[in-house]
Order: C-alpha cells, then structure tokens, then sequence
C-alpha cells in the first residue's frame, strides 16, 4: 500500500502551484469515475492527491446573452438545481440520465469532460454544442474546444499538468436533436456509447449540422457536417443513403464498436431528418 | 493520515490511508454498523451517508475527501420524527423493506421527502432504484412514501387527523 499525501487547496491559485510542483499529482474532484472503476476494497491512488470539490470558485455559475459558464466542480446535481431554462436544451434531460441521483450529487461537469479512460455521456453533446473549457496549467490559461480533448487517435485526451476550471456552453438553440445512450443507461462500462446529433431545419434546409459519437473513443466528420448543412430536407432517399454509407465506411474502419449499433443511431437520425 | 469530520453531530478525528474507502473508515473506526460496502461502485445503496446535506454512497468517496465535512449516518436519524414517520408509513403500507436494503430505502425516502414534500411516483421509483433489491413491490413502497410524505406535512403544519 502506497501511503499518500493529500492536498487540499483553497484556490485556483493555489492548485496551480501543486501542478508546478508536481506534474503528476491527481486532482479529484468527485471522483466517481476513479474511485467506481476500482473493484478492490482499497483505492489505488498516485503519491499525491488534491482534493479540489471544495474550491469556490470552481463551483460558479454565470450567464450572459451569448454563453452560460459553469465551474469544473459544479455538480451534475447543482446543474439541475439552477433555475429552469439557464442550461440550453437538451442538457437537463441528458444529466438527470446519468448515474443516480446520489451519483450525481458528487460526480462533476468537469469530471464528466476529463476521463481519461473513455468518453462519458456529456463530451458528444458538448462538442456539438460547441462548448468550450478553460484549462488551466503553471504556463497560463487558454480556452479551447471541447473537441480538442479527443487525441488524434479518438481516444480521450487530457494534457499533462493541466486542470480544467471552466466550461462555456453558448446558448444557441437547436430545433432538431437526437440523443441516444446505448449499453448501460445508469453506469458507463464497455458496452457504452453517447450519440447526438443537432441541427437546426429552416425553410426545408438543414443548417448547422453536427454528429458525434463517443465511448471508447470519439467520433465526428466535421467535413461531411459542413457537407450536410445547406441540404434540402426533401433530399432523395439515394441522397441520404449515400451519406448513411460515407458515414459507416469511416467508422467501421475504427473498429472500438458494434458498427451495427450506430448505423442505426445513424439511419434513425437521417431519416427523421429528411423526412 | 488524520481527518476531522463532524458525525451525526459530534466532532470525529477519523483515521485513514488516502486509498480508504469513507465506507470502511465509519464502519472500522465508529462502529457505524448500519453502513456496508458490498457493491463498492455505488449500486446497492448500502452505505448511504448525508454528506454535508447531500444524499451520498460512500464506497464511492476516497476518505480524505471527507475532511471537514458534515456527515450523518442512519445513526443520526433513526430517532428523528422524519425517520419514524417512515418507519410507521412503511408499516402501514405493509411495504417494510428486508433487512439488507432497509436502512438504505429509509436514507432515500428521507431524501427524497427532504427534497420534495410532495413526491410524484416517477420521483418516488427513480429514488428507490438507487437501491437494488426487490424484496418490496414497487407499488407498496409508492403507497407507503405518500402515507410518510403526509404524516410529515401534518406534523410540519400542525394539521389534526380528520
């Protein structure tokens, strides 16, 4: 048994500084994927942890016109405890799926974004909605896209002593949504997998066309996205068979699930869709 | 290492290694007997704790992250009207749980009623499920959390049986 320190710092600040320090510490904020992956009566936890769940200003909320900005450890509980309409559609619903409620009571936005070992339920929604974190390290912080945390290979990616302090979500709304969780509703395990796909039909055109699926890995051809919005809704069913076939040549290719079970997802969205 | 918690109101100095499972920690160190660890993954119900108000399984949670915090076990509210009103509804309905899930029914039933006073059966299912046993049928327990949800609101607002 490994003995551990454990850190448990008051500010961002100061997090920081543990990072600077310590490049490989573990930062923990619910925890709950962590601590529920491990089967055996001890946990095995790195040298070092921060415990980080109590940090304030990790637990903010801000809206304005354009985004709402949340706090990494913001609870997936406290997410459903602001006041009906601050998230955008389809979040409420697609959180209160996740785990239990008790789960929820720890597990954290920002938790949900950085598994390192699979993609968890809110990262194929996110990326479509074009949310954004911010990641913080000892070098400074920056915004980037909730897409840039999938590697080159599909695989979650988490850049080394970094942490993720804020998720922006703008609030532009969508009027054709499809989301659909396979394996497991409650506990993520192999069998998993989130898929979203939106949309916005106006004046029988698609616009701004988005498609992503996740488990395992990630998923999502932004050139065939850009290919679809502008489409007619009226298109040919030849027309949307091609698309359904572009689709799945490419992720049967990548071979981490059923190909079966998404294109199915897959012909489900087109033809509601193009309906 | 050391880790100072407040449980079911008194200040505890808790003994753990980082890699200590809450769970494990109350049940060796306070002889919490009404908290198992079967699942470990947070799908008995088991081990439910208030966690600083909030409804918790605490095989979940890595001792040392409980430092400073409020916690209350089954302990803490068996004597509490709350509680009995749950126990007499449960009684009433004819919907008392077995002994391996009843301490963990109770702690979500208080929750949820803590919550909502006035529970849909879609709430009442949803809450229930978090612990897995079906030694209860579903529609006993729903029929008993709306006896408990009433014998509550009565006390609350000092209304008389009719």
């Amino acid at each position: 048994m490994r003995i551990s320190e454990a850190y448990y710092p008051a500010t961002a600040a100061e997090t920081v500084e543990l990072l600077r320090v310590n490049p490989d510490i573990l930062i923990l904020a619910g925890g709950t994927e962590i601590v529920g992956l491990q089967t055996s009566r001890v946990i095995e936890l790195p040298a070092q942890v921060v415990s980080i769940a109590k940090v304030q200003e990790f637990r903010k909320a801000i809206r304005t016109e354009q985004f709402i900005e949340l706090g990494s450890c913001t609870t997936l509980t406290g997410l459903l405890g602001l006041s009906p309409g601050t998230l955008p559609h389809p979040l409420p619903e697609v959180i209160r799926s996740i785990a239990n409620h008790a789960i929820r009571n720890i597990a954290t936005i920002g938790g949900n974004l950085c598994s390192r070992n699979r993609f968890m339920d809110l990262w194929p929604l996110l990326a479509c909605m074009d949310a954004q974190v911010e990641l913080r390290s000892p070098s400074g912080a920056r915004w980037a896209s909730v897409s840039h945390l999938c590697g080159e290979d599909g695989a979650p990616f988490f850049p080394r002593a970094t942490l993720l302090t804020r998720i922006r979500i703008p609030l532009y709304s969508y009027n054709f949504i499809v989301y659909r969780k396979l394996g497991s509703t409650q506990y993520p395990g192999p069998g998993t997998a989130t898929f979203a796909c939106l949309a916005n039909v106006e004046h029988g055109k698609v616009a701004d066309f988005r498609l992503a699926f996740s488990g395992l890995k990630a998923f999502r051809l932004k050139d065939r996205e850009m290919a679809i919005s502008g489409r007619k809704t009226t298109s040919s069913s030849r027309e949307i068979k091609n698309l359904i076939d572009e689709y799945s040549r490419s992720f049967s290719s990548q071979e981490w699930f059923d190909s079966r079970l998404f294109i199915s997802l897959l012909e489900e969205a087109f033809e509601r869709l193009f309906a | 290492m050391i880790i100072d918690v407040t449980v079911n109101g008194e200040p505890k100095r808790l003994q753990a290694r980082s890699g200590d499972r809450l769970v494990d920690v109350l049940r060796k160190d306070l002889t919490l007997s009404s908290l198992f660890s079967d699942c470990l993954s947070g799908r008995c119900g088991r081990c439910f704790i208030f966690l600083d108000g909030r409804l918790v399984h605490s095989c979940l949670i890595p001792a040392f992250k409980a430092k400073g915090s409020a916690i209350v076990t089954f302990e803490g509210l068996r004597e509490s009207p709350e509680v009995r009103e749950i126990i007499s509804a449960l009684e009433k309905a004819q919907a008392m749980p077995c002994s391996f899930c009843k301490t963990g029914k109770i702690m979500a039933i208080t929750e949820l009623l803590g919550r909502k006073p006035l529970p849909g059966e879609e709430e009442i299912l949803e809450q229930l499920d978090m612990v897995s046993c079906p030694c209860t049928d579903p529609v006993s327990l729903v029929a008993a959390v709306g006896i408990a949800a009433e014998l509550r609101n009565k006390r609350k607002f000092n209304r008389a049986d009719k």
